[in-house]
């Protein structure tokens, strides 16, 4: 925090009562529950789960506490259970890549051709749906996706299809269309907080001096909103590896992705072999977070939203 | 920045440039559109007559709120949700700020660490979050999952909203203030409660509301640690799950509006209390 001076004058801080051991313990009790809080609730369940991952559970679902990597063998033995792995990764990949293009044009557009007041209210406007209900949003695209849904029917109209397409939902392009809808919004606003901040007359300049927009696009204004576009990745990929619900209500028996094997493992009772894949995909996301966490601004993104 | 209304932009640099810009505007559009769109049929289909929501609309009724009205289940998970939403708010409204006096003004001995701490309950997905304290609450601890449980899990997500939120205005205080009012004979604790306070009061509001906001919609921790009850999102989840179920439309569009409602009041009372005095360098975003 900057001292500042105020007309000339220095305002000295008053000296702090520095006192032992009672002192500082008093300083530190407002603090004190929300430490717990994250301690407590946070970071000991999460050390928990991974202790259960290295136990077994016997036939009678009781879990067995020997230590082993069997449930993580096991995990990568089953080629079902690989496949969901891998799916949900280039689900992930082609979500984040689709939010970024399509948010990339708005932000652009509301950075550079919109006066700075309009481009905040539409970014208000973005971000509204966020607040409401998500999973009653996920709802409402099954009667937009579904059989008899809107899209269908609007394709039908226009004698694109003459039957009604079940292509759209219950399968991984519902999952897709439905990941994307979720986190464009983020996207929109992590990448328009760094065009703002973009000079766009330095476009102008190496067009001047020579270069195509092309080249300007590449070598001036992508260098300096990549951190802008690494936190976007992160926020859209990160919560896809934990998306259970949006897979389990339009992604139908075929779209199911890592969180939902998950949660089934949960469900029947196995919870040393799903607490191994709770813990790989805390340890995948721990990593992403340590390896960017440079670029990222989280506090950005949640003071703005 | 420079003014957005440069000469050079009215320099034509490529014939394409209107048509980018035209593109841009369509595409911005369209995304509107997808935007928009569910949430619009939620509204429509909770007026449509026909039980299974689709195209063509076959009549205008308001039989659906009067089902919902009826239901007994239904308003108790409302009644559930209400109820743990508020105890979240107020817990960690109160929780967060006084941590994040702490965490501004000193005392803790990392205080960058700290605050990457409180991010990562915010990053990691909620499914983490719900199945690890299901194994606490269940293995571990020996609690029995009640409203309590989802109390407790919801707090793991809103106090470090709280704490980023208001930790980002409070460093925006000048404590010149603070000194000035200890200079006109002020104790600290009254500096605190009618200089700072009032200062940080916008944050603070924003935290209590995304507090209840993230607690009313709350699904995946709430899922796996609640028990016999059901919160208004585990009740919807459940009769989604089960078959087509219009009410639910109805339900989504008054939680709709109350949603636009609060955040309507939100943002005429954080707007009228946006700017902080005694910086120099411009408002800080709350």
């Amino acid at each position: 925090m900057a001292t500042e001076i105020v007309g000339g004058a220095a305002v000295a801080p008053p000296t702090s009562v520095s006192g032992g051991r009672a002192a500082r313990l008093r300083q530190l009790a407002p603090f004190l529950p929300a430490g717990l809080i994250l301690v407590g609730l946070f970071f000991v369940p999460l050390a928990l789960m991974l202790v259960f991952s290295f136990w077994s559970t016997d036939e009678n679902l009781d879990v067995v506490p020997v230590w082993s990597l069997e449930n993580y063998a096991n995990f990568f033995d089953n080629p079902t259970y690989v496949r969901t792995l891998a799916k949900t990764m280039i689900m992930g990949a082609g979500v984040t890549l689709a939010c970024l293009v399509g948010a990339f044009a708005v932000a652009y557009f509301l950075a550079r051709y919109v006066s700075r007041r309009w481009a905040r209210l539409a970014l208000l406007v973005i971000i509204v749906p966020f607040w409401t209900s998500y999973l009653l949003r996920v709802y409402s695209w099954q009667a937009i996706l579904g059989e008899h849904g809107a899209l269908n029917e609007v394709l039908m109209a226009l004698g694109l299809i003459s039957e009604p397409s079940r292509l759209f939902v219950y399968n991984d392009v519902g999952t897709f269309i439905v990941l994307v809808y979720v986190y464009v919004p983020f996207a929109a606003l992590v990448l328009y907080a760094s065009l703002d901040r973009f000079d766009f007359t330095q476009l102008t300049a190496a067009q001047d001096l020579g270069a195509r927009p092309i080249q300007a696009f590449r070598h001036i204004l992508l260098p300096q909103i990549r951190p802008g576009i690494i936190t976007a990745c992160i926020f859209v990929f990160i919560p896809i590896l934990g998306e259970f619900l949006t897979p389990s209500m339009v992604g139908g028996a075929q779209g199911l992705l890592i969180a939902n094997l998950l949660a089934n493992f949960f469900k029947n009772a196995l919870i040393p072999e799903g607490a191994a894949v709770g813990f790989m995909i805390a340890a995948f996301v721990i990593l992403l977070l340590v390896v960017f966490r440079r670029y990222l601004r989280v506090e950005d993104v949640v003071a703005r939203a | 920045m420079p003014s957005r209304v440069d000469p050079l932009e009215t320099m034509p640099v490529s014939r394409y440039a209107g048509a980018v810009r035209w593109s841009l505007r369509l595409w911005f559009g369209a995304l509107m559109v997808f935007l928009y769109l569910p949430i619009m049929f939620m509204v429509v289909f909770s007026f449509d007559e026909s039980r299974t929501p689709g195209l063509p609309i076959t009549g205008f009724t308001l039989h659906w709120y009067d089902v919902l009205l009826d239901n007994r289940v239904l308003l108790g998970a409302v009644g559930n949700s209400i109820t743990v939403a508020v105890v979240v708010a107020i817990l960690a409204t109160a929780i967060g700020t006084m941590a994040a006096f702490v965490l501004v003004r000193g005392g803790i001995r990392y205080p960058n660490a700290t605050r990457i701490a409180f991010t990562l309950p915010i990053m990691v997905p909620g499914v983490l979050i719900g199945v690890s304290l299901l194994i606490y609450f269940a293995r571990a601890a020996d609690l029995p999952l009640s409203l309590g449980t989802v109390i407790a899990g919801q707090l793991v997500v809103t106090v470090p909203f709280v704490v980023l939120i208001v930790a980002s205005r409070l460093q925006g205080v000048d404590r010149a203030l603070e000194w000035a009012a200890a200079d006109l004979g002020a104790s600290p604790r009254q500096a605190i409660r009618h200089i700072v306070l009032p200062l940080i009061a916008p944050a603070i509001l924003a935290g209590a509301l995304i507090s209840v906001t993230l607690s009313i919609d709350e699904f995946v921790i709430t899922w796996f640690t609640v028990g016999a009850q059901s919160t208004l999102p585990t009740y919807i989840y459940t009769r989604i799950k089960f078959g087509v179920t219009p009410e639910v439309n109805a339900v989504a569009t008054i939680m709709l509006v109350a949603t636009l409602l609060t955040f309507g009041i939100a943002s005429l009372i954080l707007g009228r209390a946006r700017r902080l005095p005694g910086r120099r360098r411009g408002p800080v975003r709350a």
